[in-house]
This record gives C-alpha cells, sequence and structure tokens, in this order.
C-alpha cells in the first residue's frame, strides 16, 4: 500500500489553510488601518492650517481697516496686539508694493518684524495682483528662521493709483509641532490596534481550525489501529464530512466481509465435489482412477491456495482490526490438543494479557492455527509457545516443537508453494508458504530455527498494538 | 460400533456410507440437522460424523443443542471451511476433531478410530466443585453448565485441585504434577497457570494460601451438586 503512495502521490501539501486566512485577513485589516491613519492625519493638518489662516484673515482686516494714504506715504498706525510689537514674536503684518524684481518693497510693516522684510512667494506676486480682494496663502521663511504662514490680499487704496499688497504672517512651527504629534500618537494607536487584530486574527484562524486538526487525527488514529471509526462531535460544518468518512469506512469493511463471503461460499461450493471424486477414483483401479485421482489432488491443492491467496489479499487491506494474541493461542491450543488427542500433545504457551496484534483475528489465527498444527503433526508430545513485545510496536512470537526438526538447507523450501516435505503427516503441504504470505502482508518476518525442545523453531515478527 | 452420519450431499454420503459400512460400523444417515438432532437425542450413538453446512438448522447449532442436553458423544466435524476461525467456533460448540474437505476416505476411518478408542477408556465419575464440573472422559469442563476452554496444562491443574478439594497444594506438588520430565520450568508457571484457570472459572474458587499453595473450594451459597 505505503508502495502505491509513494510511486503516485494523489495528496499533495500546498499552503496552509490557516496561513490562507490569516494572510487575508491580516492584509485587509492592515490596508484599512494604514488607510486609516492617511486620512486622519491629513485632516487633522488641515484643520490645523485652516485654523491658522483664520487667525492671519483677522489680522489681515485690522490691519487694512486702519490703513490710509497720507501725501505719497501709506502709513498704519501700529495695530494693538501686543504680538505684533515685540520684535521676532511670530506675528508679523506689512503692506508692500511689488518690485521690479519680482519681491517686495515694504511701505510699512509691523514693529515686530524690526526691519525685516516679509518674503515674496516663490513665483512672484503675479498671482496675487491678478486677483485683487482674494486672499493668497503662501510659506516663507521668516526672520530668525521661523517657518511663517504668510496671507497676502492685493488691495487698491483711495488717493494711490498703483494697487498696494497687503501681508500678515504667523510662525506655524507650533502647528507644526501638533501635526506631528498627533501623527505620531495616531500611528502608535492604529500599530497596537493591528497587532491586535492580527494577533486576534491568528487565535481565530488556530481556534476556529481545530476541529479540522482533531479530524485529522481521528482519521489518523483509524489508519493505525487505535480507533475503529471516527467518534467525538464535531461542528456542524464538519460533521458530515466524518460521518461519511465513516460510511466510506463501514462500506470498506463491507465490501471486505462480502468479498470474503464470496471467497467461503466458492470454497464450499468446490470443496464438496472434490471430496466425492476423490473418494469415487480412490475406491476404484485402473488409469482412469488414478487420473481423476491426481488430478482431484492438485485441483484441491490449487483451489485451496488462491482461496486463501484471495483472503489474505482482501484482509491486508484492514488494518483497523486488532486481536489480542493470548486469546488466539488459547482458542487454538485446546483445538489442537483435543483434536491431536491420540499423540497426547501438550502445548504449553505463555504471552502477556495485554499483547495486541495490530491486524484482523481471523489472520492471527490463519497464521498461528497452520503453525501450530505443523507443530502438533511433527512433535512428539511437547510444544512450547512464547510472544513477547519486542521492538515498539512489534511482537514476537516463537513456536517450538520437539519434533526431527527441518535441516537448514531444507528450510527456505517449505516456504515455497506448494512443497510438501510431510509426505506421512496429513495435510495440503501449503500452511507454511500460506503463513510465510500473511506475515509479509503485514510487514512481518517469518524465520525458521532449531528449537531448544530438539524441533522445529519457527519465530515470527508481527506488528502490535500500542496502547 | 454405531455411528450417525450427517451429510447433505448425496454423493458423498453414499460413499461415506459405503466405507463406514465396510470398515465393520453400523450407520444412520441424517441429510438435515433437524433429523439430525433428532437421531443424536433418540439414539446410542459411539460416535458422530458431522458436516457443518447443512439444511435446516446448521451442524454448529445442531453440535450446540447436543452438548446443552448433555450429550458427551464424541464429534467429529467435516467443514468445508478451512479457515481457522470455523474450526473454533465448532469447537467452541463442542467438537472433537475436525476434518476439512476434500479429504482422503482412509484419513476419516483413521480419525474416527481414534476417537472412539478415546471415549472407550475407562469411565472416571465426574467431578464437581459447586457450578464447576469436570468430565475427565470427555476432558471437559464446565461452569454452571457453560462450557469452559481448558488447554491440557490447565485441565491437569485444575483436575489436581479437583481431586483434593478443600486440601493446600504447594507450588512443589503442583508443579511436579503439572509436568511429567524436568523441562524448562519458569519461575512463574504456577502463578500463570492459575491466573488463567482462575480467569476460566471466576476468580474466588481458587484461593492462595499465602506461603503454603492454593486451595480449591466451591463459592459460598454453592451447595455440592
Amino acid at each position: 500500500m505505503t508502495d502505491v503512495a509513494a510511486v503516485e502521490p494523489a495528496v499533495e501539501t500546498r499552503g496552509s489553510l490557516a496561513w490562507r486566512l490569516i494572510w487575508l485577513a491580516a492584509g485587509w485589516s492592515v490596508l484599512a488601518l494604514v488607510l486609516t491613519g492617511l486620512v486622519l492625519t491629513q485632516a487633522f493638518q488641515d484643520t490645523a492650517i485652516r485654523r491658522l489662516e483664520g487667525l492671519l484673515q483677522a489680522t489681515d482686516i485690522e490691519v487694512a481697516a486702519v490703513t490710509r494714504v497720507q501725501g505719497d506715504y501709506v502709513v498704519t498706525p501700529p495695530v494693538q496686539d501686543a504680538r505684533t510689537l515685540r520684535a521676532y514674536s511670530g506675528k508679523y503684518w506689512s503692506v508692500v508694493e511689488p518690485d521690479v524684481q519680482g519681491g517686495f518693497h515694504p511701505l510699512t510693516r509691523s514693529q515686530s518684524l524690526f526691519d525685516y522684510g516679509l518674503p515674496a512667494p516663490l513665483d512672484g506676486p503675479g498671482m496675487i495682483l491678478a486677483a485683487p480682494g482674494e486672499p493668497y496663502f503662501y510659506d516663507a521663511v521668516g526672520p530668525d528662521s521661523q517657518p511663517l504662514r504668510i496671507m497676502a490680499v492685493a488691495r487698491t487704496l483711495p488717493n494711490r493709483g498703483a494697487p498696494v499688497i497687503f501681508l500678515s504672517a504667523m510662525d506655524r512651527s507650533e502647528i507644526d509641532q501638533d501635526i506631528t504629534n498627533f501623527s505620531f500618537l495616531a500611528w502608535s494607536a492604529l500599530g497596537v490596534l493591528g497587532f491586535g487584530l492580527v494577533a486576534a486574527v491568528f487565535i481565530q484562524v488556530r481556534v476556529g481550525l481545530r476541529p479540522l486538526y482533531a479530524l485529522g487525527n481521528a482519521v489518523a488514529d483509524v489508519r493505525r489501529g487505535k480507533a475503529q471509526r471516527l467518534v467525538g462531535r464535531y461542528p456542524r460544518e464538519i460533521a458530515p464530512l466524518a460521518q461519511e468518512l465513516n460510511a466510506l469506512l463501514d462500506h470498506n469493511q463491507e465490501v471486505v466481509e462480502r468479498q470474503r463471503t464470496h471467497v467461503g461460499n466458492l470454497a464450499h461450493a468446490l470443496k464438496t465435489p472434490l471430496a466425492v471424486m476423490l473418494a469415487e477414483a480412490g475406491s476404484k483401479k485402473g488409469l482412469l482412477a488414478d487420473t481423476v485421482r491426481r488430478q482431484a489432488e492438485l485441483m484441491r491443492a490449487q483451489v485451496e491456495h488462491h482461496l486463501q491467496r484471495a483472503r489474505a489479499a482482501a484482509r491486508a487491506q484492514q488494518t483497523h482490526q486488532t486481536a489480542p494474541v493470548g486469546e488466539v493461542i488459547d482458542e487454538l491450543a485446546t483445538l489442537l490438543e483435543r483434536a491431536f488427542r491420540a499423540k497426547d500433545i501438550e502445548i504449553d504457551w505463555r504471552a502477556p494479557d495485554d499483547l495486541v496484534f495490530r491486524g484482523e483475528r481471523q489472520d492471527l489465527q490463519e497464521i498461528l492455527g497452520n503453525l501450530l498444527e505443523n507443530a502438533c503433526k511433527w512433535s512428539r508430545s511437547r510444544i512450547r509457545v512464547d510472544a513477547v513485545r519486542a521492538a515498539p510496536g512489534r511482537l514476537s512470537i516463537r513456536v517450538d516443537d520437539d519434533g526431527p526438526g527441518l535441516p537448514a538447507d531444507q528450510r527456505q523450501a517449505v516456504l515455497k508453494r506448494g512443497t510438501r516435505l510431510d509426505e506421512e503427516a496429513p495435510g495440503t503441504g501449503l500452511g507454511l508458504s500460506i503463513v510465510d504470505e500473511l506475515v509479509k502482508s503485514y510487514g512481518g518476518r517469518l524465520e525458521l530455527g532449531t528449537a531448544r525442545l530438539g524441533g522445529l523453531r519457527v519465530e515470527l515478527e508481527l506488528p502490535a498494538f500500542e496502547t | 460400533m454405531r455411528i450417525l452420519l450427517v451429510e447433505d450431499d448425496p454423493d458423498l454420503s453414499r460413499q461415506l456410507k459405503a466405507a463406514l459400512a465396510d470398515a465393520g460400523y453400523a450407520v444412520d444417515h441424517a441429510g438435515d440437522g433437524e433429523e439430525a438432532h433428532f437421531l443424536g437425542d433418540t439414539e446410542p450413538y459411539d460416535a458422530v460424523i458431522l458436516d457443518l453446512g447443512l439444511p435446516k438448522i446448521d451442524g454448529v447449532s445442531v453440535l450446540e443443542r447436543w452438548r446443552r442436553e448433555g450429550r458427551s458423544t464424541p464429534v467429529l466435524i467435516l467443514t468445508a471451511r478451512s479457515a481457522w476461525s470455523d474450526k473454533v467456533t465448532g469447537f467452541d460448540a463442542g467438537a472433537d476433531d475436525y476434518l476439512t474437505k476434500p479429504f482422503h476416505t482412509e484419513e476419516l476411518l483413521a480419525r474416527l478410530r481414534a476417537l472412539l478408542r478415546r471415549s472407550a477408556g475407562h469411565a472416571t465419575a465426574t467431578l464437581t466443585c459447586g457450578a464447576l464440573r469436570l468430565d475427565p472422559r470427555a476432558a471437559r469442563a464446565s461452569v454452571d453448565g457453560e462450557p469452559i476452554r481448558l488447554t491440557s496444562l490447565e485441565y491437569r491443574l485444575l483436575h489436581y485441585l479437583m481431586m483434593h478439594q478443600g486440601r493446600v497444594i504447594s507450588r512443589t506438588e503442583l508443579v511436579e504434577h503439572l509436568y511429567d520430565q524436568d523441562f524448562d520450568r519458569d519461575s512463574n508457571t504456577i502463578e500463570v497457570f492459575v491466573g488463567r484457570v482462575r480467569k476460566k472459572i471466576g476468580p474466588d474458587r481458587i484461593e492462595t494460601v499465602r506461603g503454603l499453595g492454593y486451595r480449591l473450594t466451591p463459592l459460598e451459597g454453592e451447595s455440592d451438586a
């Protein structure tokens, strides 16, 4: 079975359901969080700047209200805002006219500017002059390297032909700091939230998929022979799968049983006619009778061999059965001692109570029945059977008899089909070869040797069921 | 010697009847389970040759009924099913020997002779200890009429204990009785066999007397039948 699986892998592992779910959920969460972060910080920044621009507009209105033309000069009386009086305070205003280089020539300015002239926008005053009365905002560097937000409005004053530009400015480093603080806070909070979400998804997937892992383990238990069917409770989504698997196992079992029944029926159907032919031919003399007897004998051997093989093949598929070794030896020993009572055979057996064969009871019966029957045929009176636990998952059974034994050079031959060394002892001569085939179908080993009692020793290694 | 042959195949029946008659037996024939059960119940046979695949009532059921009714006539079963599980079923029902079809007539005759020789041995009275019964003639044991399976060593141990009911038997005495020769005795042999027999006849019938050995007594409230 394993060979087939190795040549033609039907199932290939690719990816993981858990990781697929985790990646999908986590990916979406992270994307959503990043978008949220971007929108939040942008909104905060816009609001902060608009508030600053509101303050600039208030200053502009104040300055524009008091500015007049006196002769050739533009005059603005000091505006009563303390911040516009203290030098480099961060709040400034100025009334300017554009000069020929695209810069500004200040006509009047707040005391806070001292002698500093507010700079023009990088692309010149054209935009401002093009839309008189409309505020135009730009950023520039002010006195003391302060980052400034500046509002410029072009107006025409009475008694002056050329338009002048009113500038109001404020240091924006404070709100820049606010924006930075807010961003830091927002991104940290969102990061923590993101981690939390990913962890939650991870746990959810692990917990959610646990029944699937449990199902996998249950199926493995069935294959290893630890359980007959799937048991336990499963969620509504995979309970049908578990039920289907059980139905499949039952169906398998049923097919095997049916096959076995067919095989048995065929045996029954063929054997009685063969017995009749053998008896009839045996009671007559002559060439015809001899030929019929010989051929009937051959047919019997063939039928037996092929039926046994078919049975063995049908059974080896089912690995989730178990059989207690001691019990099987016990029932076979009592049977054979009774059947061989004329010889006063004594089968002395030892097996731990908890030693269990991993496979069909019928197969263990077949293996040990044939071995013990052989031993009974050949022994003088004593047979000793020892079953022990060998390596993990293996058991070993030794059958010793006190018969004549078997020379080393003949041991291989008796395992071959149809070889019959026991011409005088009854039987078909197929016993050992069938045992060997059955043992091999379970991945076990059969060895022949010399028993301590003097006769043949047969040593078996078979799979054991570990509790 | 009177033999009951139970076989449904007419050809095989005819051949076996002829062979058995030639060998000097008086043979009755039954072709189905019902007839077989009736004949075995009413006529005193020395042995029965019983095919397991029978019309009406199958061979195993017929055999079980006979044994339940207390008939200990030796029975040789004929079966086409060579699987060991079928043989085990037959023996648990009370068979004494089996022969797998197809077989040689001489082999059947030899087995029958052996079966008759065994059961003709000196008749010994049945031993009882409460509900436990031992029939040395058929080498069978039962508890409350239910047959129990004993290997020959277990049978020998129980037989000895029953012969000396109520007496404490030492381990040495038991082991010497169990094995006639000095074969490889494991140190715990007696414990192993006593344990197994206890499992089969019920745990309390064999009492362990510390340092001395074992004693078989009927259970409390059980009268000697």
